[in-house]
């Protein structure tokens, strides 16, 4: 090194700082060339089809039928309309009631424990839903209601199984809203004399309303891009239900149609590109569906920290002065009666016929918004409060009971058919007897490889986002906002994304390595933004501690940042990896295969996957349960595995920092 | 003055910082001579911890912060193009507010700053740990449990830890912003007495609120009022006779 005068040490022409920095930016550009050429391979695979029908027909026909060259995708479109409302109609309020429990009222033990019981429900990977859905829900739908559906495949059943699905996504993004009110307004109200329940009702909630609504719209987003349970449980007809609301026809969705028809659709072809287009008609509605959430949590976010007004916050001010307050306050309260009759209606339909549920929801809605508060007042206030508090507490304990069934179920049913035998030997019989061992060995071969890709991607680009970018400067918004889209593209659009690309233009084939290329693209975002928040998480004394001892801003980053974050960095990518392990949808068309008799030679061969295989069983008929819960259990014991391993290294990673 | 300037170890002169709009240092012009503890006092938001960081150029990564002026060490402008700050920062230690040793075990917390600049051998680094957690008088406390994570010491321990990791770097001049103001009495004594010690063997500069805490340890004190340095002398003519009527009513309280 050079000596300038006075002994000090002289800068080098190029740092390694620079050559770090260049390089990091490299990398996180990554997410962003990703989702440019998902949205690009995708619109251009999927104009193909608008040459032999015109976008309106597309958007507006109601019949579909491929084979007859009719492509009308307006049923497929309310049919995914349809399953996400209802879904999103009974998981909404179970949500925010979970997330008031949580966030307000549950002791400090319960939480601890109920917290990671409701993200299981976001560990059960959806191909297990579906197998539920299908051998359990259904059947008890069809027994249930004879007179409405013979066989229980129905759209209630579908949103029944998304709502579940979504329910975590909605608890934990209401819960941090929740919590984010401050402790000082929950006090003043106190101070005044109020109960818990009404200062959680009238303070509370209120306060954390964009938050709470931001959840919805992020469980509706969550539910509309669900592929494989919808697929297994609501019959799949591309028809309109007759009449709209009648919960027990049979739908089809956009993702099913997608999955079910890829396999049939010779490459090129209109059927083949229409099914690109309908994947890129589910990416419209889910980009609006997260931009909404997303401007809804910053809001929320303003409102306690005193940040600047954004643009779109400052015209939603100015919109809501010119609604004036008494009717934005009316309109507030429409909406919550239009929400209560929908759920009444729904739930009543279920029982009697439709006029008859219509007119008893109105008169529920009716005696409320006249008398309820004269009902109240005479229930009294501690009553009222201790009512509301056992409800939440016993609306909780039924989610434990519900994730304990679930799981309890697929163990009780599915540990007869373990046995070194089925673990260790082949398939027999097209998959239908004899073991499983080749689809154990693919899914760790496509969660290894997954993890190699993904994780150094990730956890640099992640690192570049926190330590290189400030908020609000542009690189890093674009590279936020790519990894944000990514993050909410539908499962079935990666598989999509990996056939068109990995296994099409590439030449892979069906193969190891386009499962670890779709696979790594779907799990890139969540290991990004896990990163992001644990290194953002290191307190800047232990940065400036490292840069005072003469450290460069490469070797603080190295070796004081990213292991300081490291407990958290490995929780996030653990979780992801468990989610990659339960997927169906990406792999189904690059990487799997139905049976095999050998393991694959190299990374250019397929693989079997559990997923896939209890997909392909279930959906098969005539296969040997014992045969489904076995894969099943199997299945769910290397996810939630994963999930224990994730929960482990935060608990330890938690109390290393004292 | 040059000839003070020379026999300085860190000066500053005609000093200017602006964070943003905001000036935060109004041409300030001070020695910090060798072998002695020189204190910086003032009331919060004066500037004084901004001051003792442009002397490590610990400023460098605030956005929209901008120095003008020259600050020397031994004679060598430290902000001159083609200097390392990284060098700079290894030759002038600096102790932080709240002690912030790395969420690491002893031992590597000083083994931090001897392989960071190339000490590969764990032989020399067994002996950096040892003669620096000697000097800052923490070796018996901690000499059986040198694998033992950081953050399980008591805060006045891992003030120390955090003397002995800035010495593991072999400086000349450690800089302290207000090192005892985050510790109880007893752990406070302790560290302004292995401030006395290290004068020997370096040069130390120190922000305090505290006066007493000057009065008791340094050698000569400056005093600091809304980003200018008032006055500048030795600590006992500062806190008996103060020449500036400003200085005299913020030792005496009469402030405001």
């Amino acid at each position: 090194m050079g000596i300038c005068q006075g002994g000090l040490g002289r800068k080098r022409a190029v740092s390694v700082d620079a050559i770090t920095r260049v390089a990091l930016t490299a990398v996180a550009s990554v997410a962003v060339l990703a989702i440019i050429f998902i949205i690009l391979f995708i619109a251009d695979n999927g104009v193909g089809a608008l040459r032999d029908v015109s976008l309106w027909d597309f958007i507006t026909g109601s019949t579909w039928r491929p084979y007859q060259d009719a492509y009308g995708a307006s049923s497929l479109i309310v049919g995914t309309l349809l399953v996400t409302a209802g879904a999103v109609l009974f998981a909404f309020p179970v949500g925010l009631g979970l997330a008031v429990y949580l966030a307000e009222l549950a002791p400090a033990k319960v939480r601890r424990f109920l917290k990671p019981a409701v993200e299981l429900f976001a560990g059960i990977p959806s191909v297990i839903y579906g197998f539920l859905g299908l051998v359990v829900l259904v059947p008890a739908l069809a027994q249930l209601f004879p007179g409405q559906t013979t066989t229980g495949f129905c759209w209630l059943a579908g949103s029944l199984l998304l709502g579940v699905m979504a329910l975590p996504e909605i608890v934990s993004v209401a819960d941090d809203a929740l919590r984010a009110v401050p402790a000082t307004y929950c006090e003043a109200s106190l101070g005044l004399g109020a109960t818990k329940w009404e200062t959680i009702r009238k303070v509370v909630v209120p306060a954390a309303s964009s938050g709470i609504t931001a959840a919805a719209i992020l469980g509706i987003g969550r539910a509309v891009g669900e592929t494989m349970a919808v697929m297994m449980v609501t019959g799949n007809t591309a028809l309109l239900p007759e009449p709209l609301w009648n919960v027990f026809a049979t739908v089809r969705t956009l993702t099913a149609t997608i999955a079910m028809e890829l396999p049939e659709a010779v490459t090129g072809s209109t059927a083949y590109s229409a099914l690109f287009l309908l994947a890129l008609i589910l990416m419209v509605i889910i980009l609006a569906v997260n931009l909404t959430a997303r401007t809804l949590v910053a809001r929320s976010a303003a409102r306690f920290t005193g940040a600047e007004p954004g643009r779109i916050e400052r015209r939603l001010e100015t919109l809501k002065e010119s609604c004036g307050t008494v009717r934005l306050q009316v309109l507030s309260r429409l909406l919550r009666a239009a929400l209560l009759f929908a759920l009444v209606f729904f739930i009543l339909s279920l029982f009697v016929g439709s006029l008859a549920a219509f007119a008893a929801a109105v008169a529920i809605i009716l005696i409320r918004e006249a008398c309820g508060r004269a009902m109240a007042q005479h229930f009294g206030r501690r009553r009222t409060e201790r009512a509301a508090h056992v409800c939440l507490a016993i609306l909780a304990a039924l989610m434990v009971g519900l994730i304990v069934a679930i799981i309890g179920y697929v163990a009780v049913r599915g540990a007869p058919a373990l046995s070194w035998e089925f673990l260790t030997a082949y398939p027999t019989n097209a998959g239908k007897s004899g073991g499983i061992f080749p689809a154990i060995v693919g899914t760790l071969e496509l969660l290894v490889g997954t993890a190699a890709i993904a994780i150094p991607i990730g956890v640099l680009s992640g690192a570049y986002l926190a330590e290189y970018t400030v908020v609000r400067s542009r690189g890093g918004r674009l590279i936020r906002d790519a990894v944000d889209v990514l993050n909410g593209t539908p499962s079935i659009v990666f598989g999509l994304f990996g056939l068109a690309t990995a296994v099409v233009w590439l030449g892979w084939g069906f193969s190891l390595v386009a499962g670890w290329f779709t696979l790594s693209l779907m799990v890139l975002p969540v290991i990004i933004r896990t990163t992001q928040e644990a290194v953002r998480a290191v307190p800047t004394e232990l940065r400036e501690a490292s840069r005072a001892l003469g450290a460069s801003q490469t070797q603080t980053i190295f070796r004081v940042v990213l292991p300081a974050a490291l407990g958290g960095i490995v929780t996030g990518t653990v979780l992801s990896l468990g989610r990659a392990a339960g997927e169906t949808a990406p792999i189904m068309f690059t990487a799997v295969v139905v049976t095999q008799s050998r393991l694959a030679d190299s990374v250019f061969d397929p693989v079997m996957a559990l997923p896939y295989h209890l997909y392909y069983l279930a959906s098969e008929g005539r296969a040997d349960p014992a045969m489904m819960f076995g894969t099943a259990l199997v299945l769910l014991i290397i996810v939630l595995g994963l999930f224990g391993l994730a929960t482990a290294v935060r608990y330890w990673s938690e109390r290393r920092l004292r | 003055m040059s000839n003070n300037e020379d026999s300085a170890v860190l000066a500053a002169r005609d000093l200017h910082l602006w964070y943003g709009e905001k000036e935060a240092l109004k041409g300030i012009s001070l020695d910090v001579r060798p072998h002695e503890i020189y204190a910086l006092i003032g009331p919060s938001g004066c500037g004084k911890s901004t001051l003792l960081r442009c002397f490590d150029r610990m400023n460098d990564g605030i956005s929209g912060c901008r120095v003008e002026g020259k600050v020397t060490f031994r004679g060598a402008d430290l902000y001159a193009a083609d200097v390392d700050p990284n060098d700079v920062r290894k030759r002038i230690g600096m102790i932080f507010q709240r002690p912030n040793p790395f969420p690491m075990s002893i031992r590597d917390n000083i083994a931090y700053g001897p392989r960071i600049h190339g000490v590969v051998k764990e032989g020399e680094i067994d002996e950096i740990v040892e003669r620096t957690l000697r000097q800052a008088a923490l070796w018996d406390e901690v000499k059986d449990r040198l694998h033992r994570s950081a953050i399980s010491l008591s805060g006045g321990q891992q003030q120390r830890l955090c003397i002995a990791r800035a010495l593991a770097v072999d400086p000349e001049v450690l800089l302290m912003d207000e090192p005892t103001s985050a510790l109880d009495p007893i752990a406070m004594a302790k560290i302004e007495e292995l401030a006395c010690e290290l004068k020997h063997d370096y040069t130390v500069a120190i922000v305090t609120h505290n006066m007493q805490q000057a009065s008791r340890i340094s050698d000569r004190t400056g005093f600091m009022l809304m980003g200018e340095l008032v006055e500048s002398r030795d600590t006992a003519r500062v806190f008996t006779k103060p020449q500036k009527e400003l200085t005299e009513r913020y030792i005496t309280g009469r402030f405001g």
